[in-house]
């Protein structure tokens, strides 16, 4: 009996395996829930982190010469715009005081570095070189010098992965600067986004500015996303399909920024509980 | 068993490559899976198990990175199923020939395109949309590119069996 057995096992034993390990992938799939799975999760990023912070220095050593003549130049414009920009701030305080609005919040910006990309297909994220340590924490929204770039998913003490734009789950609430008219940031696959929820009435351009809109839970209002590229009624249907160019270069993406402001659990919660 | 050790050493090396090399190599937004092509490897070169279980590990480590809730095991799923499809290649008495030949890049493509399709079926479940146009434009071009890619071990193994 035991023979047979074994002989079964060494005939089958390709089968065996295949199966044994698919049938570990689908509870794994069932159980992702689970704080266990969390803390490998946890335990695996610091991991390969720590091994990605070492080899990320390569890329960026070929790269520094370039980088740094570029960094000087915009050096140079930054300045030019953040003295431009402060006295804005003094003429927008003086009008705010006179008009009695509430002064917005300012955010703390935490700098990082990409030093590792999971592009898998549709679920696109970048690991950082920050995290908890240094006040990262998960639904934080990750900004470059040009826009927002996405949202950190999960955090470690020394490393943070955030999803960025070009990834299947992520929404954002955004509007367009010149109209103020409102839609929903989605990524459908391929260079661009779509702006979304838009009815075929409202008024776009391409060549309109996409910033995040107040209506977001996560993310500061006011943040560029992106410009339109095209804007056209879909045939029949009420709203129009609108395809916007992200203002973040997803290829180049070597430094971000984490803006750490904790999404408002009052609002979160208000706006989730079940009407009565 | 040095030899276990050392195909271990690279598949780590391989992981590591996957996550922070292919992001240079990617054109129109699709990178190369460095990783599936090195299950394919393993599976002509060490047999159908050991790739079967190298894409089960592999898959496991990239899910674990991914920081994606809800869809950890479905890497370690789709490429264990992809080096149990490698495994099918391979000939203990054409390994050299095998890898070194077009039909190395066919085998990479093959199995690229099961692997991709069952991503995308069960990654797309409950989203509402097509896994078949998922296929189209992004399965397809990513197994094309994953393959092209392949032509550059098959160059090193052809000539290493012309010498």
């Amino acid at each position: 009996m035991i023979q047979r057995l074994y002989e079964f096992v060494f005939l089958f034993k390709e089968y065996l395996v295949v199966g044994v390990l698919l049938a570990v992938s689908v509870t794994l799939l069932a159980l992702n829930d689970d704080p266990q799975i969390r803390t490998i999760r946890t335990v695996a990023v610091v991991s390969v982190g720590t091994l990605q912070d070492a080899v990320g220095i390569i890329p960026n050593y070929f790269d520094l010469r370039r980088e740094n003549h570029v960094l000087r130049e915009l050096n140079l414009t930054l300045a030019d715009e953040v003295n431009r920009l402060r006295e804005a701030r003094l003429e927008n305080l003086r009008l705010r005081q006179l008009l009695g609005l509430k002064e917005r919040g300012e955010f703390g910006f935490v700098a990082a570095n990409v030093i590792g990309k999971n592009l898998q297909l549709l679920r696109n994220t970048v690991t950082l070189d920050a995290g908890e340590r240094n006040g990262v924490r998960a639904d934080m929204p990750i900004v470059t010098e040009n826009g927002l770039a996405g949202k950190i998913v999960a955090t470690s003490s020394r490393f943070a992965v955030a999803q960025i734009l070009y990834n299947k789950d992520i929404r954002v609430s955004a509007k367009i600067e010149r109209s103020r008219v409102d839609g929903i940031i989605r990524w459908e696959g391929g260079s661009t986004l779509a702006l979304q929820d838009v009815a075929k009435t409202l008024d776009i351009q391409a060549g309109d500015v996409v910033i995040t809109s107040e209506y977001s839970s996560f993310f500061p209002p006011g943040i560029r996303v992106g410009v339109i590229t095209s804007a056209r009624g879909a045939e029949g249907s009420l709203f129009q399909s609108v395809e916007v160019r992200p203002a973040v270069d997803f290829s180049r993406l070597e430094e971000v920024f984490v803006i750490t402001s904790i999404p408002d659990s009052d609002r979160i919660a208000l706006e989730h509980r079940p009407r009565e | 068993m040095r030899q276990t050790f050392i195909d271990i050493a690279l598949t780590l090396m391989v992981v590591l490559l996957q996550t922070t090399i292919a992001q240079y190599l990617a054109v129109a937004g699709f990178s190369p899976d460095i990783a599936l092509i090195w299950i394919v490897y393993l599976s002509i070169r060490r047999g159908q198990i050991t790739g079967t279980v190298a894409g089960f590990l592999v898959g496991l480590v990239l899910d674990l990175l991914s920081g994606n809730d809800g869809m950890l095991g479905l890497a370690a799923l789709s490429k264990t199923v992809g080096g149990f499809t490698a495994g099918y290649f391979f000939n203990e008495n054409k390994t050299v020939q095998t890898l070194g030949s077009y039909r190395f890049i066919l085998i990479i493509l093959s199995v690229s395109l099961v692997h991709n399709l069952i991503y995308f079926i069960i990654f797309l479940q409950g989203s509402g949309a097509h896994w078949w146009q998922a296929i189209l434009l992004y399965g397809i071009p990513a197994a094309l590119y994953t393959a092209a890619v392949g032509l550059i071990p098959t160059f090193v193994f052809a000539r290493r069996a012309l010498l």
